[in-house]
C-alpha cells in the first residue's frame, strides 16, 4: 500500500469511483477460500473401449485437422482401426455421454475414417528395426496375434508369426464375411502391420503342423498363443454328419475363400450369435430362404444388435424358443429336422434365462441345409497337458497374460472364449507389454486412474441437439445381391460434422470459455493450456460452471 | 432515405446510424422489435457490433456497463419491469459515469399486468442520474438516439430515451432514415476517457469514504446542470447537419395564450390538434411539450408558462401520495416566481386512450375553474 492520497478539492479527483493509484499491491486472490484447478478427466468412451483407445483425443485432433496425429493416437492402442471401425460392437458408444443428451457419437464411423486414412497414407507408419536381443514367437495370425506381434515389433523385438492357414487374419479372414470386411482391405491392414517392423511370417505352420511347443520354446525367449476358436461346437444329436448338415464356420470359410456355394433353397441356421448372423446372411446372398432358429428369445441373442437388425432387414426369418431334436435323412441326405419347442426357465450362470423343453411340443421343417452355429471351440490338442487349460480354453492370468508354463503367454478368444475383435486386439497389446516386462524386469506400474466424467459434469447449455451421422450405405435389397461392402465411409463433410458433435468430456479442447468468463481476468491463456492466476483468482468458480466439459475441479484452500 | 417504419424500428435505425459497438438487451413487449431488428443488423453485418444475449435486464445493463467501461459505444432497450430490474445497475452506470444510451418504451407497471403505456416505469427512475428525453414521433425518436450518444459522451452520463408503448412504438410513420456515413461528421467514433486498461491496475466502483463520496455526487449534479447547455448545442448542431431540431421544450401557440396545457410524449401531438380547434373558436390557449425531463428545463418552462394566466399539466403517471410527476416538476419551476394557478390532470394510465375529447375536457375544465378546486384531477375515472 502506498501513501495516503489527500484531495484538496473535487477538481483533483477522478470523476468516477476509481482508484488513482496502482492497485497491484492488492492481490485479491487472498480473498479466495476455494481454488479451481485444471484437472482433466477420463472420457467415458475411452473407459468403454476394451482397447482403451483415446477417442476424445483423436476426435479433437481430427477437428484440428491433424489426421496423422489422430491416426497415431489410435495406433498406440489398436493397430487395425480400419478393421475395428467396421466390425467392432462399439461399447464406447454405450458409454458416450452424448447418449444422455441426444444420440451418442458415431465413434466407429470416425475410427474407420481414420483407419482408412492410415491405409491411404502408408508413410504415416514409421518402420521399426529389431533392436533388442530377445525374440518372440507368436502363434496364431488373428487379431490377438497380429496385435501382439505389432506391439512387440514396435518395441524392437524380433517376432516370428506362425499362421496355420495360407494367409494371416484368422477369424477376420475366415469368419467375417466380405460385406462387413472386404478381403482386400484386410490384406492392406495385415500388410501394414507385418511391414511395420521386424515380423517374420510363417504361414501354413501351426503347433502340430511343422512346429511344436518345445522347439519354439528353445528357439524363442517367449511365446504368445493367440490360437482363437477355429472349431464349430457340435449339436450333440444324431445325424450331425449327414450330408446337408454343415458347421457354420466351415460354410463361412468356404464363402470367404471365394468358393461358389449353393446351400439350397430351404436353409436353417441354428444359433443366435454373430456366426449365426454371418452364416444366415451369406446363405441369403447365395439364394437361400433362411430361418435362424434360436433356443432362447431375441432378448438373449448374443449377436451384435446391429447385425441382428441387418439380418432382419435383409429378409432373414427368425424362429425363437426352438432347438433341433432329430435329424431325419432320406437316402443318406438331410430331409427334415424335428425341433423341440422351448420356454425360458430360471436364469443360468450367465444371467440369461435357461431354455427348457416344453413337454410334447415339437415341429418339423423340411430343409435342404442346416447350419450349426451354436458356438466355437479351440483345438488344444497340440498343447494338451503342457499348458494349463479349463473348459477347453487356455488358462492365462488376466493381468500378466502368463499361462501355467513359464515364458508362454496367451490371449484372445482361446483364453476368454468367444469374445470380440477389439478384446483380442487389447489382449495382444497387453500381452506384448507383459512379455516386455518379463524381459526387462520392469514392474507393471499401477497408475492412478483419473476420475471418469459423467453426464452431470457436462454444461449442456453449450451444445445444440443433433442426430448422429450414419455411414452412407447401400440399401438392404441391393445388399443381398452380392458380397460387396454394405457400409461406405464418411465423406469429409460428414466426418467433420460428426467430430464436431463430440463433447470432449473431461478434456480441455481450448474453447476459451474459462478465459472469456473469468470476471477477474485471472485465467491466463498460453500456447496449449490455460493457467489460473492465483494472485487474482477470488474463487468465484464461474470457470468451473462455464466449462462445458468438466475440466476444472475445486478444492478448499488450506486442505 | 425516407421510409415508413414503426417507432421501435426508428430506435434501431438511430442506433445503427450511431455505429454502436456493443448492444446487450433482453426482449420485452413492447420493446421487442427494437432489439429484434438490431440483432438482425448485427448478424448481417449492417452494424459492426457485438450483440450480447443475456438472461435478464439486470444482466443486460451490467453487460452495457462493462462494455462502456471498456470504451465501447453501448446501447440497450427495455420496458417496464425490465427497466425496474435494471434499477441497481442504472445507478452504477451513473456512478461510473458511463455514456450508455437506453431506449425505454413506456409501459405500465404490473400488477395488474399491462402491456400498454404509461410513464411510471421511467419516472420511477427519475432520481438515479440518467438524462431522460421523451419523444413524440418516430423521426424525433431516431434523431434523439443519435443526439443522445453525443450528449452522453460529452457529459459522461447515461441517457434514457422514452417513447410511449404502441402509440409510438408500434405506430408507423415516415422517417428520414440517417445512415452512418451521414452521421459520422456529427457523431465521430467514441473515444473513452481513461477507463479500464488491462495494462494498468486500478479498482473501479471502489469504496469511497465520507470525505470523498459527496464530491463524486456533486460532480454528477454539476454534469447534469451543465448538460442543459450541451443538449442545446448538440440539438442546434444536429439542426445544422440535418435540418431538424427539437429543443428541451416545445411551445405551441403559447405567445398570447392565457391557458397553457403542459404535456409530454404522444399526448403532445394530440394536444396540438385540440389547441388548433380551440384557437379556431377564438380561445387563447397554447401547449408546452416537455421533451427533456432530466435535467429539468426550469428556465425554458418558466419562460413559456410565466406569461400565461393558467397552467394545466396532463400527467400519464402518478406519484402515489403526491401528484402527477410532471405537475410537481412544473410547479417547482414556477414556485416563488409567479402565482399563476396550476392544476394537475391524471389521464391515460395503463394505456387508456387520451383522445382529443379527453384533452378538450381538461382544457375546458382548466379554463372554467376560477381557481382549481383541486390540485389533482383524475380524468375519466369511473367514480
Amino acid at each position: 500500500m502506498g501513501e495516503k492520497i489527500v484531495f484538496k478539492n473535487y477538481k483533483e479527483m477522478p470523476i468516477r469511483a476509481m482508484s488513482v493509484a496502482d492497485m497491484t499491491w492488492n492481490l485479491t486472490g487472498s480473498w479466495r477460500n476455494i481454488r479451481p484447478y485444471y484437472d482433466f478427466k477420463l472420457s467415458p468412451c475411452r473407459v468403454g473401449c476394451p482397447a482403451g483407445e483415446d477417442i476424445q483425443k483423436y476426435i479433437f485432433l481430427l477437428i484440428e485437422d491433424r489426421a496423422e496425429e489422430a491416426w497415431r493416437t489410435i495406433i498406440e492402442t489398436n493397430p487395425m482401426p480400419a478393421v475395428t471401425g467396421r466390425v467392432c460392437f462399439h461399447p464406447c458408444m454405450e458409454k458416450c455421454t452424448r447418449k444422455d443428451f441426444d444420440q451418442s457419437i458415431n465413434i466407429p464411423g470416425i475410427e474407420r475414417s481414420i483407419g482408412d486414412l492410415g491405409l491411404e497414407n502408408p508413410g504415416w507408419m514409421k518402420k521399426t528395426k529389431a533392436s533388442k536381443k530377445e525374440k518372440v514367437a507368436v502363434v496364431g495370425g488373428g487379431p490377438a496375434g497380429l496385435s501382439c506381434a505389432f506391439y512387440l515389433a514396435r518395441r524392437g523385438y524380433a517376432v516370428t508369426l506362425f499362421e496355420a492357414d495360407k494367409a494371416l487374419g484368422g477369424v477376420l479372414r475366415w469368419g467375417i464375411p466380405e460385406y462387413r470386411l472386404p478381403n482386400t482391405l484386410l490384406d492392406d491392414v495385415i500388410t501394414q502391420i507385418v511391414e511395420s517392423g521386424p515380423i517374420t511370417v510363417k504361414s501354413g505352420t501351426a503347433l502340430g503342423k511343422g512346429v511344436d511347443l518345445e522347439s519354439l520354446e528353445k528357439e524363442f525367449d517367449a511365446l504368445f498363443l493367440g490360437l482363437g476358436l477355429a472349431e464349430s461346437r457340435a449339436l450333440g444329436i444324431d445325424g450331425e454328419e449327414t450330408d446337408g448338415v454343415e458347421a457354420g464356420l466351415e460354410f463361412l470359410r468356404r464363402v470367404n475363400s471365394g468358393e461358389k456355394v449353393d446351400p439350397g433353397k430351404r436353409v436353417a441356421v441354428i444359433g443366435g450369435g454373430n456366426t449365426a448372423m454371418d452364416v444366415a446372411r451369406c446363405a441369403l446372398r447365395s439364394g437361400s430362404d433362411v430361418t435362424v432358429i434360436y433356443r432362447r428369445t431375441r432378448h438373449e441373442m448374443p449377436a451384435i444388435s446391429d447385425e441382428i437388425e441387418e439380418a432382419e432387414h435383409e429378409g432373414v426369418n427368425f424362429r425363437f424358443l426352438a432347438a433341433p431334436k432329430d435329424i431325419i435323412t432320406k437316402n443318406g441326405k438331410l430331409e427334415k429336422v424335428v425341433f423341440q419347442e422351448m420356454e425360458l426357465g430360471e436364469p443360468d450362470e450367465s444371467g440369461r434365462r435357461r431354455p427348457v423343453p416344453v413337454e410334447g411340443k415339437t415341429f418339423e421343417l423340411e430343409l435342404d441345409r442346416m447350419f450349426t452355429a451354436i458356438g466355437e471351440t479351440a483345438d488344444l490338442g497340440p498343447i494338451e497337458g503342457r499348458v494349463g487349460s479349463e473348459w477347453n480354453l487356455i488358462g492365462a492370468d488376466g493381468e500378466s497374460y502368463q499361462t501355467s508354463r513359464k515364458g508362454i503367454y496367451a490371449g484372445g478368444d482361446v483364453v476368454t472364449g468367444a469374445a470380440s475383435v477389439v478384446e483380442a486386439v487389447a489382449a495382444g497389446r497387453k500381452a506384448a507389454e507383459a512379455i516386455e516386462r518379463s524381459f526387462t524386469g520392469a514392474e507393471d506400474k499401477a497408475v492412478e486412474e483419473p476420475k471418469v466424467i459423467g453426464f452431470e459434469d457436462i454444461n449442456t447449455a453449450y451444445f445444440d441437439h443433433s442426430n448422429r451421422s450414419l455411414l452412407p450405405r447401400i440399401d438392404h435389397k441391393e445388399a443381398v445381391n452380392g458380397f460387396g461392402e454394405i457400409h461406405l465411409g464418411f465423406s469429409p463433410e460428414m466426418l467433420a460434422r460428426e467430430t464436431e458433435r463430440c463433447f470432449s468430456c473431461g478434456v480441455c479442447n481450448f474453447c476459451d470459455n474459462c478465459w472469456v468468463f473469468c470476471p477477474d481476468v485471472a485465467i491466463i491463456r498460453k500456447e496449449d493450456e490455460y493457467e489460473v492466476d492465483y494472485d487474482f483468482c477470488k474463487g468465484c468458480l464461474v470457470c468451473v460452471i462455464e466449462c462445458p466439459r468438466g475440466c476444472i475441479s475445486t478444492r478448499e484452500e488450506g486442505k | 432515405m425516407k421510409k415508413v417504419i414503426m417507432g421501435n424500428h426508428a430506435v434501431s435505425y438511430g442506433v445503427r446510424a450511431s455505429e454502436v459497438k456493443v448492444i446487450s438487451a433482453y426482449p420485452i413487449t413492447p420493446q421487442t422489435q427494437v432489439v429484434e431488428l438490431l440483432s438482425e443488423m448485427c448478424a448481417n453485418g449492417e452494424i459492426d457490433a457485438k450483440f450480447i444475449m443475456v438472461e435478464s435486464e439486470h444482466s443486460a445493463m451490467t453487460a452495457c456497463v462493462g462494455a462502456s467501461a471498456a470504451g465501447a459505444r453501448t446501447f440497450t432497450a427495455t420496458s417496464a419491469q425490465g427497466l425496474l430490474l435494471m434499477h441497481e445497475i442504472l445507478h452504477w452506470a451513473v456512478g461510473a459515469r458511463l455514456p450508455i444510451v437506453l431506449a425505454n418504451i413506456n409501459r405500465a407497471v404490473g400488477p395488474p399486468w399491462s402491456i400498454w403505456t404509461d410513464q411510471n416505469d421511467s419516472l420511477s427512475q427519475r432520481d438515479v442520474g440518467w438524462l431522460q428525453i421523451y419523444c413524440e414521433s418516430n423521426q424525433e425518436t431516431q434523431d434523439t438516439i443519435i443526439q443522445s450518444f453525443k450528449i452522453a459522451e460529452k457529459i459522461k452520463l447515461p441517457v434514457m430515451i422514452v417513447l410511449d408503448a404502441f402509440f409510438l412504438s408500434h405506430t408507423f410513420e415516415i422517417v428520414d432514415i440517417l445512415e452512418a456515413e451521414q452521421v459520422r461528421a456529427f457523431l465521430p467514433p467514441y473515444v473513452a476517457d481513461k477507463q479500464v486498461d488491462v495494462t494498468e491496475s486500478h479498482s473501479f466502483g471502489n469504496l469511497a469514504s465520507p470525505d470523498s463520496y459527496m464530491e463524486l455526487r456533486y460532480m454528477i449534479q454539476k454534469a447534469m446542470e451543465d448538460s442543459r447547455e450541451v443538449i442545446r448545442e448538440v440539438d442546434e448542431e444536429f439542426g445544422k447537419h440535418f435540418g431538424r431540431s427539437y429543443g428541451l421544450v416545445k411551445p405551441y401557440r403559447c405567445e398570447d395564450a392565457e391557458t397553457i396545457l403542459v404535456t409530454s410524449g404522444t399526448v403532445a401531438s394530440t394536444t396540438r390538434a385540440v389547441i388548433d380547434e380551440m384557437r379556431d373558436e377564438g380561445i387563447k390557449i397554447g401547449a408546452l411539450k416537455i421533451r427533456v425531463f432530466r435535467p429539468f428545463p426550469f428556465e425554458e418552462v418558466f419562460d413559456v408558462l410565466s406569461k400565461a394566466k393558467k397552467v394545466a399539466v396532463i400527467d400519464r403517471n402518478i406519484s402515489f401520495g403526491h401528484h402527477g410527476i410532471f405537475f410537481q416538476e412544473v410547479k417547482s419551476a414556477l414556485y416563488g416566481r409567479t402565482d399563476i394557478p396550476i392544476a394537475g390532470y391524471i389521464a391515460g394510465l395503463g394505456g387508456r386512450d387520451v383522445t382529443p375529447t379527453v384533452i378538450r375536457e381538461i382544457a375546458d375544465k382548466a379554463i372554467s375553474d376560477k381557481k382549481p378546486e383541486r390540485e389533482i384531477n383524475w380524468i375519466g375515472v369511473k367514480e
